[in-house]
């Protein structure tokens, strides 16, 4: 189906048709004044075919209402406002009424709060691991204490030539220093206590 | 039996036993005080942002360790003096000196090292193409000092170090570009203006072409994270065309299955999609919304929270953005975020669905359809306030575009009783939405013809106590609202007369002793 609306003017202008398949961009014969694409320079004579992909924005100049299209085959650059008097494309107006309905009617932006769930806008980069526990290349001297709220068995370790003890696991002074770990359980080693102070001197042969 | 002697040799090894009680009470508190340091120390060093990357291992320096490991941690004044020292070996010990207490956890001398003036010698040293390690401990310093306030950002810039790591973004050196890639971020995290200094000066290309299928993991997390602050910040966005140029390389990044570069990669793309229809359909153009709905369903919450905010902010654009979303699967993803452990991430979830609710009535049904309705139901009663707040949006703007059919799947879901519960929250702005929505199923039941049924409903489930008791509500708009309601639809005197059903509607709207659920 083609149809074109003229306009008043006899201006040579392109007569815009629809594009066959699509339901969407409908026909719209317009002036262009301000701009013609390059490859039609030439045929200023013949009737062109234009077709409106796509109505982007709205506005109101002297009373009259207009509308900024993006026409098919054409890039951005090449965008127009138009009369609404020259248009006959109700569907992409309306879907784009549409869209600015959307927008003011339920839908809501994020919060410009945010939720400080953002990643770090600035970082500073720390020295690399510290070195702890064994990886310090100390010798052990004793260990002075034991802990497993980490959820694994952690000696503290007095380290010979330092100040500074830290935790190390049980499982790697067990193997690294036997000897130490075994002073540490000899060292807390208890006997419960038994009924009679005779069987107890008894039992602590 | 052994004799005294051993006894008592032996006696004395043992922990307690034979021990002065002071000197016992003692070394218990110096025991107990050196697990907790131990502890918080073991604590402190695990919360440490580390990244793994190219960069070689470093010996590890604290003032605190000055006795007992190898030590040169010199003072400002000696720093000063290498720095500014003709020989290479001094400005180089001097840089390394600075970097190191500038990375130390504690109050890093950030101010004092400017005010020393250092900062001029070191934007120098980052030229010095044939001295790597001057290059490397000088972009360091000057990373750590550009991690500070915007003051401590302004002064590295202002010493011109930006063209100097734009430059050493080519460095052959994978360690020194990577670093220059993280000062870099610094820079552009500190706000618009310097990410629009940056963009101007074309960080972006020089960035880009640092990606490569051999590029390591730990580069490219810092690559990221640097591309998600020049998208970062409002006011203004950053223009178009640098987003354009940034985009494939992010679709790119969030195709990988790291989950540092996942995450930074989401933060960007949420930055991108904070604003107007038009910015949305930029990102949108990319088909990165299946890839986004995916990433919602990610394992890892510091992926799925930039994802998660992402296609909320796309699902707050037109309603052909939303149909993508949609399209692309969300209302299957959005059920189990809707019951995730964070409360956070429950609101943001109720969020999205409040926004695509908002949307024609072919969407809402999609979201019925989808099954989103139970779990709606189930924030609405049990999520925290926020959340709450957020699904009452979704119930409204439910009413406000559903069909009537619709509205009845709402009430019979168990949406209307959730809402009447909630109009005892103190915030009036909710209150409001949530008379709105009664407004809204009211509307609804007068195109059924059945709205003494729905009064009598409202007041088995005590909400015609509750309207009426907002009708004395301090804020003028909710007593107006209250008094609106009970005006319109509950002052009629012939309202308790239940009338006969004779319709063969399915939707009818009825009261039942023995139901609890309602039908109607």
């Amino acid at each position: 189906m083609s149809m074109s609306l003229t306009t008043e003017s006899t201006n040579d202008g392109p007569t815009v048709t629809e594009a066959p398949n699509s339901s969407e961009s409908k026909m719209t014969s317009v002036e262009k004044k301000d701009k013609k694409p390059d490859d039609v320079a030439e045929e200023e004579e013949e009737e062109e075919e234009y077709v409106v992909e796509k109505v982007l924005n709205r506005r109101v100049v002297k009373g009259r209402v207009e509308y900024l299209l993006k026409w098919k085959g054409f890039s951005d650059e090449d965008n127009t406002w138009e009369p609404e008097d020259n248009l006959d494309c109700p569907d992409l107006i309306a879907e784009f009424l549409q869209s600015q309905k959307s927008a003011h009617e339920g839908k809501r932006k994020a919060s410009s709060e945010g939720n400080g769930d953002e990643n770090k806008s600035k970082k500073k980069k720390d020295d690399t691991e510290k070195l702890r526990g064994f990886a310090r290349g100390l010798d052990p001297e004793r260990i002075i204490g034991a802990t497993d709220s980490t959820g694994e068995l952690m000696f503290l370790m007095k380290w010979k030539n330092s100040d500074e003890a830290d935790l190390v696991p049980a499982k790697e002074a067990n193997v690294k220093c036997p000897q130490v770990v075994i002073s540490f359980y000899e060292e807390r080693l208890t006997w419960h206590s038994y009924p009679t102070e005779d069987e107890k001197k008894d039992d602590k042969n | 039996m052994p004799t005294k002697n051993v006894a008592d040799d032996r006696i004395s090894k043992f922990k307690n036993k034979g021990k002065d009680p002071a000197k016992l009470r003692d070394k218990r508190i110096n025991e107990c005080v050196e697990l907790r340091k131990a502890h918080k120390d073991e604590n402190f060093l695990k919360r440490r942002n580390i990244t793994l990357s190219s960069l070689p291992d470093e010996e590890a320096l604290s003032p605190d360790h000055v006795l007992d490991e190898k030590v040169n941690s010199l003072t400002i004044e000696d720093i000063i003096k290498e720095v500014n020292s003709d020989s290479r070996e001094s400005q180089t010990r001097g840089c390394q000196a600075a970097r190191k207490l500038l990375s130390r956890e504690r109050n890093p001398p950030l101010k004092e090292i400017i005010d020393a003036g250092l900062l001029s010698r070191f934007v120098e040293f980052l030229g010095m193409d044939d001295e790597p390690t001057l290059q490397f401990e000088a972009a360091w310093a000057l990373t750590n000092i550009a991690s500070g306030t915007s003051w401590h950002t302004q002064q590295v810039v202002e010493h011109g170090a930006v063209p100097a790591f734009i430059s050493l973004l080519a460095s052959p050196l994978l360690h020194i570009s990577e670093q220059a890639v993280w000062a870099l971020g610094n820079i552009a995290g500190d706000g618009p203006a310097y990410r629009d200094a940056l963009i101007d000066c074309h960080v972006i290309p020089a960035l880009l072409a640092r990606i490569t299928p051999e590029t390591p993991v730990g580069y490219l997390r810092n690559l990221t994270w640097t591309l998600s602050n020049l998208c970062r910040n409002k006011n203004p966005f950053p223009a178009v065309s640098a987003v354009q140029q940034m985009l494939p390389s992010l679709i790119q990044l969030l195709h990988l299955s790291d989950k540092d570069i996942l995450s930074d990669a989401c933060w960007a793309i949420s930055y991108l999609t904070d604003g107007s229809n038009e910015r949305i359909d930029v990102i949108v153009r990319t088909g990165i919304v299946p890839r986004l709905v995916a990433l919602m369903g990610h394992e890892e919450l510091s992926v799925l929270t930039p994802a998660l905010r992402s296609i909320g902010n796309i699902v707050s654009g037109s309603d052909l953005q939303t149909q993508m979303v949609i399209d692309a699967g969300v209302l299957s993803v959005l059920p189990q975020v809707m019951r995730h452990p964070k409360a956070s991430v429950q609101k943001e979830a109720a969020w999205a669905l409040s926004n695509i609710a908002a949307g024609p009535c072919k969407q809402i049904q999609q979201v019925i359809t989808c099954g989103l309705l139970p779990p709606l139901v189930e924030l609405l009663r049990n999520g925290d306030f926020k959340t709450q707040r957020e699904a009452v949006w979704a119930v409204t703007n439910f009413t406000s575009g559903g069909t009537v059919e619709q509205v009845v799947q709402l009430v019979q879901g168990g949406a209307l009783e959730a809402i009447i519960n909630l109009l005892q929250v103190k915030d009036a702005k909710t209150i409001l939405v949530i008379l709105d929505a009664i407004n809204n199923i009211f509307m609804a039941a007068e195109k059924l013809g059945e709205t003494e049924k729905l009064c009598l409903l409202v007041e088995e489930l005590g909400g015609l106590d509750r309207i009426e008791m907002l009708q004395n509500h301090d804020n003028e708009m909710v007593y107006q609202a209250a008094h609106n309601l009970i005006e319109k639809f509950f002052n009629d005197d012939e309202i308790k007369e239940l009338k006969v059903d004779t319709t063969d509607d399915a939707f009818v709207f009825q009261t039942s002793e023995a139901e609890k659920t309602f039908k109607f």
